[in-house]
């Protein structure tokens, strides 16, 4: 059919510094992202990525960013990332970089592919892992994670609801 | 972004992931999602290595488990995991409270856990509104998917079962206890039926009509409007060439019965013989002719009209019969029927409701109906095979006949306990068929027998004596058998075989009768018919009229001249037990079939002897168009009275004769085609058509409202204040305002006028300032204009002494009434016709010689009817062809002077309205779309306070128009308002466009004074949506 491809970056931000979780904010990085492609491919690049460039998904407790640009620029958008140092935000430095897990031409083959990375992950944490209660926990999410499907989802979140406003106080 | 837009974008992304960062907090799901699971255990960790500052940290801070990170650290592949691990750990402590400063494994994980789970929600749950299959990529789809699961691929079978189960049940709800060949046996069938025709009562015909007619739900009944094939013009010449057969069973008939005098009594105050004939006419009281009178609230004559009836007295069968009880039917529409009946029981005093089961001599015969038609509900299908096989109920389910919708506990008849008459409710106890057109007479002779007599050899030639004992021996045997014994015993009467065959005489007289218009008006004939569907002809044939019979002999011009005698306007249908008993005693169409196939030589005539039922039938005349001078007698027929229950098997056979059948709508045309008001439409002043008009006006509005603004005509800038409804009131009441202040403007200027002095008696007391301010009011707001004439009225009530109807007025408040005293009809028909037939008319009624309407000749009538309509007939003299509502309007001087320059002119234009609603409708809409984005932008605020107020307090305005109570509407055009029309069309019969409609007394004579000799009774009308004027000349029929 007729419509704009895009191609979707799965990409995660490491940092050495925890504050820079803090500031991981969509619209800083979609910023930084756009500098950083001016700087390196000049008036032309930034003018060519920033149509139909978007953050489409982040997540500051995992690091994960899903970035999206159209399909005829996003080399300009893969190359420029590793120019990415350091993550500004109020006055503040703080150093990272992106690391690519993952390109992918829709929304959904990037978050399939980011449930298979994570459940690897886990899995390796879980055989690393030597303390027995921490073992336990990293089990307990696992088996979460791999049984989401037979509940329901709607209690589910209400009651996690409840138990985070409790966990707040 | 629109609402729906956003909604749809929400319903789009609503399993999607949403961001998630620290400062967010945990508005998103996604977040809670996060810490539902870990929140348990990170609680416990908490609680058990408690930090000083932590207590109002956020949850992701961690409890720091140091010999954990090593391992992990060392032991992770990861370089990211190593990294960031290494980061957390050697980050700086204490740089803010809300950053975590140590990572665990077990958040680590908490952390991963709540984004696969995320992701699995976002990737397996489907957000679009499509189905499942239609995700699928062409290649893959297959045929029949959507119908069966397993063409789907296995991964998305789940969603697909769930899919279809939902659309399973959207779908209307079957009755799945049955499949479709036992639904389609007939004895579930006939309990389906039965259930269907609780609500709306079915006639007989019902199933034959839904066949073939688009079927309407009016009045409680079922009823066909329309055929389904295009047959507008065939219908018409059905009418007017061959025969067109309908379905009145729906009329309803309400029976009084008591002595003569009392009921005529009784009667008396609810009719006027200024308004024509009564029940006390002569030709009618004797039964011979069928009578129809216009019924009022008892003493109220001009006003509160109740509505047009039919009725028929019972003959009095012999001289010896004492005219002590006598049978009146009244036959009216089902629209007015419960006013007539309610005004009915009050006037003949009848309050006492007699218990069906006791009310008439013999059971009655709705009861028996209404018993099974209750069981039928409680037998349970299984059971009821079972029953049949033990033979204990032969016929378990039974057709309802009659009124299906009635409680069977609620009364149908009255006992009056001061004069003794009883008034019952027939209504669907009998079944009334119409035959419209020449053809009729022929159909009529064909389709039916007159009824064998049971011994006929016998009795024409063997003496009395001898057939008294045979008939005894006859009875002896026969009578318990034969079901038919009431005709035996008629039969045994020599003075009733006799009336038989005269009956069946003047029967066969009729089919050399080329029209029914020939016969005297209303003719009723009796008549006992055998069953028609015996000689029911093989194939749907045509009949054609009988030129044999056609012979202009003695006995024909005497029937034409006399009518049927008195005598052979008996018929047995007045009997409720006999009709009961055909109805229960018919042979089934099945076994009538059956027999059929058992005959030696197939398709010979059937001969069923003495089991031959006999149903006695009433013939009564309709006369047509008995108005006007041109087509007298157009749409003349005959009506047939059967008892129910055989509707179908009369049906039938007159179709096979070339019948016609038409619905509601060639009913309409009928009576419009005849000139003739329509009932309950053409009443304005009667309850039924003030209700008829509101329907009409609301479905009219409503499919008006269905075209986008542009695609409908503006009714305000054509200047039709009310397209959709008749303002007769305001009409009138700005008639009668306007020729006041007209009169007081005349009687100013010229005091010594022969009119002023006249009117100067009739109203000594005018007060002046009165009228200036009506003046004023007149081009205001009509509220005012409204309540002002009504004052004025009652100030000049007591000046206009002396007539009886003036008290009652007060009270009731609505002085509208339609003009129907017959001696100023004929009066105002003279006075509408051209000069050249002035002369003419003016002969004929020698009385009133005047050709010219004077206001001294017509003061009179407009003391009597201040506000009054006239019923008034318009043809137009060029083109165009008139629709409903369209305004009828007085002609200018000038327009009468280019129409005489030009003779194809065809009349003036309305100019262009201005539309004052406009702007305020584009007002309101900014307003709301302002209103709309200060909720936008202040979401958390009550919807009702932002959204009520203006609601409730703006009406809706509709683009095109007019709102809110209308101006002046005789002067709201350029041409001033007279009436308007309620029917109107192109006229097949006239060749031209024809029209009907109601105009206002005051104003018509106000015109008809002022027009010029050569031009009076010439009018303008005007459709709603068009700004053309066109001529069209006006008349008054009686």
């Amino acid at each position: 059919m007729v419509r704009f491809k895009h191609r979707y970056l799965l990409c995660e931000v490491v940092s050495d510094d925890p504050r820079c979780r803090l500031s991981l904010e969509d619209r800083v990085l979609g910023g930084l992202i756009r500098d950083t492609i001016a700087r390196v491919h000049g008036t032309f690049g930034a003018a060519s990525c920033s149509i139909g460039f978007a953050v489409r998904y982040l997540n500051a407790y995992t690091g994960v960013v899903l970035l999206r640009c159209r399909k005829e620029f996003y080399h300009l958008v893969c190359s420029a990332l590793p120019f990415i140092t350091y993550l500004e935000n109020k006055g503040h430095r703080y150093p990272c970089f992106l690391n690519t897990l993952h390109v992918g031409g829709t929304i959904r083959t990037c978050q399939k592919f980011l449930i298979h990375y994570n459940r690897r992950q886990l899995l390796i944490l879980l055989q690393s892992c030597t303390d027995e209660g921490e073992r336990q926990a990293i089990q307990k999410s696992v088996t979460r994670s791999c049984l989401l499907e037979e509940r329901s989802d709607e209690e589910f979140s209400e009651s996690g609801e409840e138990e985070a406003a409790e966990a707040m106080e | 972004m629109s609402n729906a837009k956003e909604r749809k974008h929400a319903k789009k992304m609503r399993n999607q992931p949403t961001n998630v960062t620290l400062s967010s907090g945990f508005v998103a799901d996604r977040g809670t999602k996060y810490h539902n699971g870990g929140g348990r255990p990170f609680h416990q960790a908490q609680k058990q290595e408690p930090f000083p500052g932590t207590s109002r940290q956020r949850q992701t801070k961690m409890t720091h488990h140091s010999p954990m990170d090593p391992d992990v650290k060392e032991q992770s592949s990861s370089k990211i995991m190593f990294k960031k691990k290494g980061g957390w750990k050697a980050g700086p402590e204490g740089m803010s409270q809300e950053i975590p400063k140590y990572i665990t494994a077990s958040t680590f994980a908490q952390a991963r856990a709540a984004e696969i789970s995320a992701m699995l929600k976002a990737v397996t749950q489907k957000s679009s509104n499509s189905l499942v299959f239609q995700t699928l990529p062409r290649h893959m789809r297959r045929r029949a998917m959507s119908h069966n699961v397993k063409r789907l691929p296995r991964r998305l079978r789940e969603i697909a079962q769930k899919e279809a189960e939902k659309a399973v049940h959207q779908k209307k709800e079957h009755s799945k206890n049955k499949c479709h060949k036992a639904r389609r046996c007939h004895k579930n069938r006939v309990l389906e039926f039965n259930r269907r025709q609780k609500k709306n009562i079915w006639l007989e015909t019902h199933i034959w009509h839904a066949k073939r007619f688009h079927m309407v739900k009016k009045w409680g009944y079922c009823l066909g409007e329309r055929p389904t094939v295009k047959s507008h013009r065939a219908c018409y010449r059905a009418m007017t060439n061959r025969c067109l057969l309908q379905d009145l069973s729906y009329y309803c008939c309400l029976e009084l019965k008591g002595k003569e005098e009392d009921i005529l009594k009784a009667l008396s105050p609810m009719c006027s013989i200024d308004a024509g004939l009564t029940f006390a006419a002569v030709h009618c009281l004797s039964g011979r002719r069928q009578g129809s009178v216009l019924l009022y609230r008892a003493n109220r004559y001009p006003r509160e009209m109740l509505g047009p009836v039919t009725f028929i007295w019972k003959s009095e069968r012999t001289p010896s019969h004492t005219s002590e009880s006598r049978q009146l039917w009244i036959w009216l529409h089902p629209t007015l029927k419960q006013d007539i009946l309610e005004e009915l029981k009050a006037a003949c005093q009848c309050v006492e409701p007699i218990k069906p089961t006791v009310c008439t001599p013999g059971p009655l015969p709705t009861t028996s109906e209404e018993k099974s038609q209750t069981e039928l509900p409680d037998e349970k299908i299984g059971k009821k095979r079972k029953r049949k096989d033990d033979g204990e109920n032969g016929k378990p389910v039974k057709k309802v006949i009659g009124d299906g919708t009635r409680d069977p506990h609620q009364p149908s008849s009255w006992i009056s306990a001061a004069t003794g008459i009883i008034i019952s409710d027939l209504t669907m106890e009998m079944n009334r068929l119409r035959l419209i057109g020449p053809l009729s007479h022929s159909i009529l002779t064909e389709a039916l027998k007159a009824a064998s007599v049971q011994t006929v050899r016998v009795n024409a030639t063997v003496v009395l004596y001898s057939t008294h004992v045979l008939l005894s021996k006859f009875e002896g045997e026969d009578t318990e058998k034969t079901p038919h014994h009431w005709w035996i015993e008629t039969c045994k009467n020599p003075d009733s075989v006799s009336l038989h065959h005269r009956q069946e005489a003047i029967f066969e007289l009729l089919g050399g009768i080329t029209s029914p218009a020939e016969i005297p008006a209303g003719t009723i004939l009796g008549l006992t018919v055998g069953d028609p569907r015996i000689n029911l002809p093989p194939k749907r044939s045509k009949v054609l009229p009988n030129p044999e019979k056609c012979q202009d002999n003695e006995k024909v011009r005497q029937l034409l001249l006399e009518g049927v005698p008195v005598d052979c306007a008996h018929s047995f249908i007045w009997n409720q037990a006999i009709c009961k008993n055909v109805t229960e005693n018919k042979i089934s169409d099945q076994d009538l079939n059956r027999r059929r196939s058992e005959l030696l030589v197939p398709g010979s005539q059937l001969v069923l002897g003495p089991q031959e039922s006999k149903i006695p039938i009433l013939l009564i005349q309709q006369p047509g168009k008995v108005t006007g001078d041109d087509r007298r007698g157009w749409g003349s027929g005959w009506d047939i009275l059967l008892p129910k229950g055989w509707g179908m098997a009369f049906w039938i056979p007159f179709i096979y004769r070339g019948a016609r059948v038409g619905g509601l709508k060639e009913s309409v045309m009928h009576s419009q085609y005849k000139r003739s008001p329509d009932i309950p439409g053409d009443f304005p002043d009667c309850p039924a058509g003030v209700v008829f008009a509101e329907e009409q006006a609301k479905n009219l509005l409503e499919k008006y409202k269905r075209r986008p603004p542009a695609k409908r005509p503006n009714y305000v800038k054509l200047g039709t204040l009310a397209p959709f409804c008749c303002p007769w009131e305001q009409l009138a009441q700005e008639w009668e305002s306007r020729v006041q202040a007209q009169e007081e403007s005349f009687v100013a200027s010229s005091p010594s006028g022969e009119d002023s002095d006249s009117r100067r008696d009739k109203l000594p007391g005018a007060p002046t300032p009165e009228n200036t301010d009506l003046q004023s009011d007149e081009g205001g707001t009509s509220p005012s204009s409204c309540s002002e004439p009504r004052e004025v009225m009652d100030t000049e009530c007591p000046a206009q002494v002396g007539t009886a109807w003036v008290a009652g007025q007060d009270a009731t408040g609505s002085l509208l009434c339609v003009l129907r005293s017959r001696k100023w009809l004929k009066q105002l028909s003279t006075w509408c016709g051209p000069s050249s037939r002035d002369k003419r008319a003016a002969r004929r009624t020698s009385g009133s010689g005047e050709p010219t309407p004077t206001r001294a000749a017509y003061l009179p009538l407009l003391e009597r009817f201040p506000r009054a309509l006239v019923w008034v007939s318009l043809a137009l003299l060029r083109k165009g062809s008139p629709e409903p509502h369209s305004m009828i309007c007085v002609p200018a001087e000038e327009d009468f002077l280019r129409l005489r320059g030009d003779q194809l002119y065809c009349g003036p234009q309305e100019s262009k309205h201005s539309d004052p609603f406009k702007s305020e409708i584009r007002k309101q809409k900014e307003r709301k779309k302002v209103e709309k984005r200060q909720n936008k932008q202040a979401p958390s605020e009550p919807e009702g306070l932002a959204g009520g107020p203006p609601a409730a307090g703006h009406r809706a305005l509709t683009l095109g128009l007019w709102s809110g109570p209308l101006p002046g509407v005789t002067s709201h055009c350029s041409r001033v308002l007279l009436g308007f029309v309620t029917q109107g069309d192109f006229s097949m019969a006239v060749g031209g466009g024809e029209a009907l409609g109601f105009v206002s007394l005051t104003g018509l004579l106000d015109m008809l004074s002022t027009q010029p000799a050569a031009e009076r009774g010439l009018v303008l009308l005007r459709a709603p949506a068009s700004p053309q004027y066109r001529f069209a000349r006006i008349a008054v029929e009686v």
